[in-house]
């Protein structure tokens, strides 16, 4: 009986302290990590880092990037189905597409 | 009188039972009172961390119905200095910002000529620390859900779970199978149209990986690309990724002499003169990375840096053919 008035405070002392350590430990999103170097955190969008001192260049000369204008720059044709490629090649009747070209003044349908 | 005194005692020693059952009964409520005080302040204290997210815009305002499954609609950039990402890229492209702020996230929206271009979110890095901004590319989806199971059994990594943004849709972050990070989205207000991209607006992107072969097939199953041979040097691999009857992205190997050079995903916007901007990048605080080139469609394209080292590409399409190289 006499422990009593010691138990209570004691208890309640320890209950609140876990239910607030508990609840707030409840986080909807982050934290997100990833082996590769990469850190990404959140709740939005997804925010993360590339690994650092990433190197960047050494594009020689037939180094290109961007798509072609227009028509057809085709290397190769594939079939389709049959290739020493782990992709399938679009078909070899198929011309090389651009981007889109029509302007946003001409409409907002472009295809 | 021996009775009597008993029964004194009884009677004295009653009320002091009872009051001290009384007095314990007392106690308990208060400490039960506290304890839920306590429980409360606790669930109160949590309240924060599951407020809702914040609310971002819609990338297509108004909303359309074109579903543009494999095409890049939305680019975000994660930097540790948002005032001074926020200063270049006006200062470089005319862009607008619109603040958004909320559980304890500040992003911006950026604008250009009203028009959504892209978002910026800033996150702190820890004293001490070093870490790559980057532009995140965003692929248009139908299903993410669905994406996810085609990405993993094709051997990517799931970066970020599939989750609802209000207003935006649902997305979803993957590691290819070569490493190169790119998110996948179901906009919810549909996707951008097929229309090109005006000066300051994002026009093309490209993935410079360690294996071109591996990760076009990669992107097939995701996307269902149709994929082209390119033109390439020795040992090297260029190909054309297309959807719709249209060019989405290229896929290079990374270049033999760069060892620490990882897979990644580069978006270009479109400019005007490719040499002034780089000129221009280097006056507001940015690096040139690769410098200004003529490429395959007659145009110059080049590589920068953003002061806080976020790489992107600057890509001049010129309005005319006639600089158009055919190789």
């Amino acid at each position: 009986m006499s422990g009593l008035p010691l138990r209570w405070p004691t208890l309640a002392f320890v209950g609140g302290t876990l239910t607030i350590l508990l609840s707030g430990c409840v986080v909807a999103d982050g934290g997100y990590g990833y082996d590769g170097g990469y850190e990404y955190g959140g709740g939005i969008g997804a925010a993360y880092y590339e690994p650092y001192g990433a190197d960047y260049g050494g594009w020689g000369p037939g180094y290109r990037v961007a798509p072609y204008r227009g028509g057809d720059h085709r290397l190769t044709g594939g079939d389709g189905h049959a290739s020493e490629h782990t992709y399938r090649s679009a078909p070899a009747s198929r011309s090389m597409p651009s981007i889109p070209s029509q302007s946003r003044s001409d409409g907002l349908r472009s295809r | 009188m021996h009775l009597q005194h008993n029964s004194s005692m009884i009677n004295s020693i009653a009320p002091n039972r009872i009051g001290a059952q009384k007095t314990q009964t007392d106690q308990a409520r208060y400490f039960l009172g506290q304890w839920l005080l306590a429980a409360l302040l606790g669930i109160l204290s949590a309240t924060p961390a599951r407020a809702d997210p914040i609310q971002l815009p819609a990338i297509v305002e108004p909303a359309t119905q074109e579903h543009h499954v494999g095409k890049v609609i939305f680019v975000e950039l994660v930097t540790p200095d948002l005032a001074a990402a926020k200063q270049f890229y006006a200062g470089l492209f005319g862009w607008t910002f619109r603040d958004t702020q909320a559980d304890g996230i500040e992003y911006a929206e950026a604008f250009l000529d009203g028009h959504p271009v892209a978002g910026l979110v800033h996150k702190a890095v820890p004293a001490g620390e070093h870490r790559q901004p980057a532009w995140l590319s965003f692929f248009a989806v139908g299903d993410v859900d669905a994406a996810e199971e085609i990405a993993l059994q094709n051997g990517a990594k799931v970066l970020f779970e599939p989750h609802s943004v209000p207003d935006r849709g649902q997305e979803a972050v993957f590691a290819d199978p070569q490493g190169a990070v790119f998110a996948v989205l179901t906009s919810s207000s549909g996707d951008p149209p097929d229309i090109m991209a005006t000066p300051g607006e994002w026009i093309w992107s490209s993935l410079i990986t360690s294996d071109p072969d591996t990760d076009a097939a990669f992107y097939q199953a995701l996307f269902n690309y149709e994929v082209f041979e390119l033109p390439a040097s020795k040992g090297a691999q260029h190909l054309l990724l297309a959807s719709d009857n249209y060019a989405r992205a290229s896929a290079n190997t990374l270049p033999a002499n760069r060892p620490h050079a990882h897979p990644h995903w580069l978006n270009y916007v479109r400019v005007k003169n490719t040499v002034k901007m780089t000129a221009k990048v280097v006056v507001l605080g940015g690096r040139v990375l690769v410098e200004p080139r003529v490429d395959r469609h007659g145009g110059k394209v080049a590589v920068v840096a953003d002061p806080l080292g976020a790489p992107f590409g600057l890509l001049e399409w010129p309005d005319t053919e006639n600089k158009e190289v055919r190789k």
